[in-house]
């Protein structure tokens, strides 16, 4: 799978030296609102895709809709990448980001 | 297995949007609005990474949103020619859904949504012209789309 090479380690890492390494903020998918996906799909994706039970794949979707978006899955970042492509395939609108501080 | 009933007409007028939706897909024009959405940046705030992340996934995923399409019009019983009668419009067909089949179902109705959307330019959940008769075939994806959710 081509995708852990986007976890390969940075060539440009040594140039962030004032950036602390925090080895415990680990990364995340986050789902954003659109318009357009009906809040029944998303709540059906999530529990298919990640295997949540209805409760929790609605909450997450009620997040989504009410706050703009949900952490619906944190783990290790080829990981992360991969459940975003996931997302993707259902038309979810995903990101990855490093959880924040 | 999932079985759904359809009107000759609706699956007449669903195989023509995914035909029209596989020539989206294959011509993968990155600029498109469209495919930009089935496609989005996925580290917002890291634009290297975004078109890195893109390079690499890209056009696989247009890719399988083709095959998906291919899966749903074949599950639809091809070839395909639109109805000339009410009678024949309105003959009822049922369609038998393997699971896998189901998901491409899924996966396409929502993704032909997104591209409506797109060219509609729905920016939000009531963004509606009811004059404009694209918005017909957008909700009845939509409808569609919850019923087969709803049969999961």
């Amino acid at each position: 799978m081509g995708m852990s090479l986007l976890a390969a380690p940075d060539t440009r890492e040594d140039v962030d030296l004032n950036q602390t390494v925090d080895p415990d903020r680990p990364w995340q998918t986050v789902v954003w609102n659109d318009p357009v996906n009906l809040m029944s799909y998303v709540v059906r994706v999530l529990e298919q895709y990640f295997g949540y039970p209805r409760e929790v794949a609605t909450r997450l979707m009620l997040s989504v809709h009410h706050e703009g978006h949900a952490v619906v899955a944190e783990g290790p970042r080829e990981q992360m990448e991969l459940h975003a492509q996931a997302m993707h395939d259902y038309g979810l609108w995903a990101t990855i980001r490093k959880a924040p501080r | 297995m999932t079985v759904l009933q359809i009107t000759r007409i609706e699956a007449a007028n669903l195989a023509e949007l995914l035909r029209q939706f596989r020539e989206v897909m294959d011509a993968a024009d990155q600029t498109d609005p469209a495919v930009q959405r089935l496609t989005p940046d996925a580290y917002p705030d890291d634009r290297e990474a975004s078109q890195q992340f893109r390079e690499l996934t890209s056009s696989d995923l247009l890719s399988r949103r083709k095959e998906d399409a291919q899966t749903v019009i074949e599950s639809l019983g091809v070839p395909f020619e639109m109805p000339r009668t009410e009678t024949e419009s309105l003959e009822e067909l049922t369609v038998t859904l393997s699971p896998e089949q189901f998901e491409a179902w899924l996966r396409s109705l929502a993704a032909l949504r997104l591209v409506l959307a797109s060219r509609l330019g729905v920016s939000a959940e009531d963004d509606h012209d009811e004059d404009d008769p694209r918005f017909g075939v957008y909700d009845w994806l939509g409808y569609r789309l919850e019923m087969l959710v709803q049969q999961a």
